[in-house]
């Protein structure tokens, strides 16, 4: 058996997705699955400019690109220059260099860093990041409150915890508490004790079907009864954050998968189920993304669920990728 | 097995001020800016956030809590005498501050370091130094009449190219 063919797509998950997209967008999907992601990298503006960085690794000869105007930080490696010539960077090279090492810089999917863009952190607030492994976000929350404010970030896993920790003290994270919870147990603890958030992300665990560039072995472990499991374990996360939340405050719900039932199903149980206490938000996103959808297999959802975000690979050549943000209504 | 959970402990204002002063001797530093922590009796931890030392225990007695903050710096005993011990990140959150026993490395000697390895130099330095390269603080290192150990944990080293 050849180890290095890329598993194929189950045939009731490309069912599904061609229910998303039709026609030729369905084939320009499919084609984008073939394509390895771009580099995209996030510098950590604690610890130097976006300038200086960019500077720093055009001296090593990476090509960089700003993909969005009004996000200096975010930037693409689009390979290096050689001889006048422009070649790929070797592989691991993008984590084996200093910078990285020093924490300049974070290595983060372009699509993974929009729900921190959505979410907005200020300087001074205090941030949850409920499901915070492996810290792409929490780093990212970190830069932006410039480590003045306080995250809390959580995660359940014994293992991830690690790595989320070990991320955060390479990009110099000061102003943050890592918790070793259940969210929802956690959520209901913070709660009895008074602790309230001006922000807060539920970055939900899911069916993962929109890391399958990156990530091949998704076309593997993915099957109907994840998809159809895993909304309960989301919602139960997001209705017991949203106790946490300040009057006022925003909280972002997103994920990195396409299945309906992990994004515009959570939406709309959300709206039903938390009524006037909750309002959705429409989001400003640097790059294209769809409305989300108004019904899936007979279901029909509320109408408020098309100002959510559906970040699809072929749109902006990127992973896929699901956003809601929400504010909690004052009484 | 269950790893016992070792609750974190502020550190008072004499064990503070004991820190800093080891710290101005060594590096010239006059403030710590935030709030010291300590997990066990050598790991320092700093945490820059908005919540008071109160808050901070008030949360961890109802949740299980990981870290606070970061890694800021080792108790080590050397000769019998506490001195303190900047990790990387300690040193680059001093950086405005460090005024002396400096080190300032070489492009070659700079890749050297971060791989972990020690460099032979004579540096006319003795104890706990400050490593630079450039504008980057990497961290601590021990002078020695010949020499400087490397103090990076193997988590924040420049990996060897794959052959």
């Amino acid at each position: 058996m050849n180890k290095n063919k890329k598993p194929e797509p189950k045939p009731l998950f490309l069912e599904r997705m061609n229910k998303l997209l039709e026609g030729k967008d369905f084939e320009e999907y499919l084609e984008i699955l073939k394509k390895e992601p771009v580099r995209s990298i996030r510098c950590n503006t604690n610890k130097i400019s976006p300038k200086d960085l960019k500077e720093r690794l055009e001296a090593k000869g990476w090509i960089i690109n700003n993909p969005f105007k009004n996000n200096p930080d975010v930037m693409i490696v689009e390979g290096k220059s050689e001889e006048n010539n422009s070649k790929d960077l070797d592989p691991g090279e993008l984590g084996r260099s200093l910078e990285h090492v020093l924490g300049y810089y974070y290595i983060q999917e372009l699509s993974s860093m929009l729900p921190i863009i959505a979410l907005n952190p200020k300087e001074g607030e205090t941030v949850l990041d409920l499901c915070a492994s492996p810290g792409s976000k929490t780093t990212q929350i970190a830069s932006y409150t410039k480590n003045n404010g306080t995250i809390i970030a959580n995660e359940v896993s014994i293992g991830r915890i690690k790595i989320l920790a070990s991320n955060l003290e390479r990009c110099g994270v000061s102003s943050a508490m890592i918790t070793k919870q259940d969210g929802a147990v956690l959520c209901k603890r913070l709660k009895e004790q008074g602790i309230r958030f001006d922000k807060i992300l539920v970055d939900a665990p899911c069916s993962g079907e929109g890391t399958l560039r990156s990530s091949p072995k998704t076309y593997k472990m993915w099957n109907i009864k994840t998809v159809k499991n895993l909304p309960k374990i989301q919602l139960r996360l997001f209705k017991n954050a949203f106790e946490v939340l300040k009057e006022g405050g925003e909280i972002v719900y997103s994920t990195c998968t396409h299945a309906p039932e992990e994004n515009e199903g959570i939406v709309n149980s959300i709206l039903k189920e938390l009524g006037d206490e909750i309002e959705i938000e429409k989001i400003n996103l640097p790059i294209k993304c769809r409305q989300g959808i108004q019904e899936w297999q007979e279901e029909e959802y509320k109408e408020e669920t098309k100002y959510s975000c559906r970040i699809y690979p072929h749109d902006a050549n990127t992973e896929g990728f699901f956003i809601a943000k929400f504010r909690k209504v004052k009484k | 097995m269950k790893q016992k959970y070792i609750p974190l402990r502020i550190l008072n204002e004499e064990e503070r001020k004991n820190i800093l002063k080891n710290l101005k001797e060594q590096f010239g530093i006059n403030e710590i800016p935030g709030i010291l922590l300590a997990r066990g009796r050598e790991r320092l931890f700093l945490f820059c956030g908005s919540l008071t030392g109160k808050e901070i225990k008030y949360i961890e007695k109802d949740n299980p809590v990981e870290r606070v903050g970061v890694y800021f710096a080792k108790i080590v005993i050397d000769n019998g005498e506490e001195k303190i011990r900047p990790s990387i990140e300690g040193t680059q959150i001093l950086r405005d501050q460090i005024t002396k026993n400096v080190y300032t490395l070489n492009d070659e000697q700079a890749e050297e370091w971060m791989k972990g390895r020690e460099i032979q130099v004579r540096t006319g330095m003795r104890g706990f130094i400050a490593i630079k390269h450039g504008k980057d603080f990497l961290g601590c290192g021990k002078a020695s009449e010949d020499k400087i150990t490397n103090f990076i944990p193997k988590n924040r080293r420049v990996k060897e190219k794959a052959q």
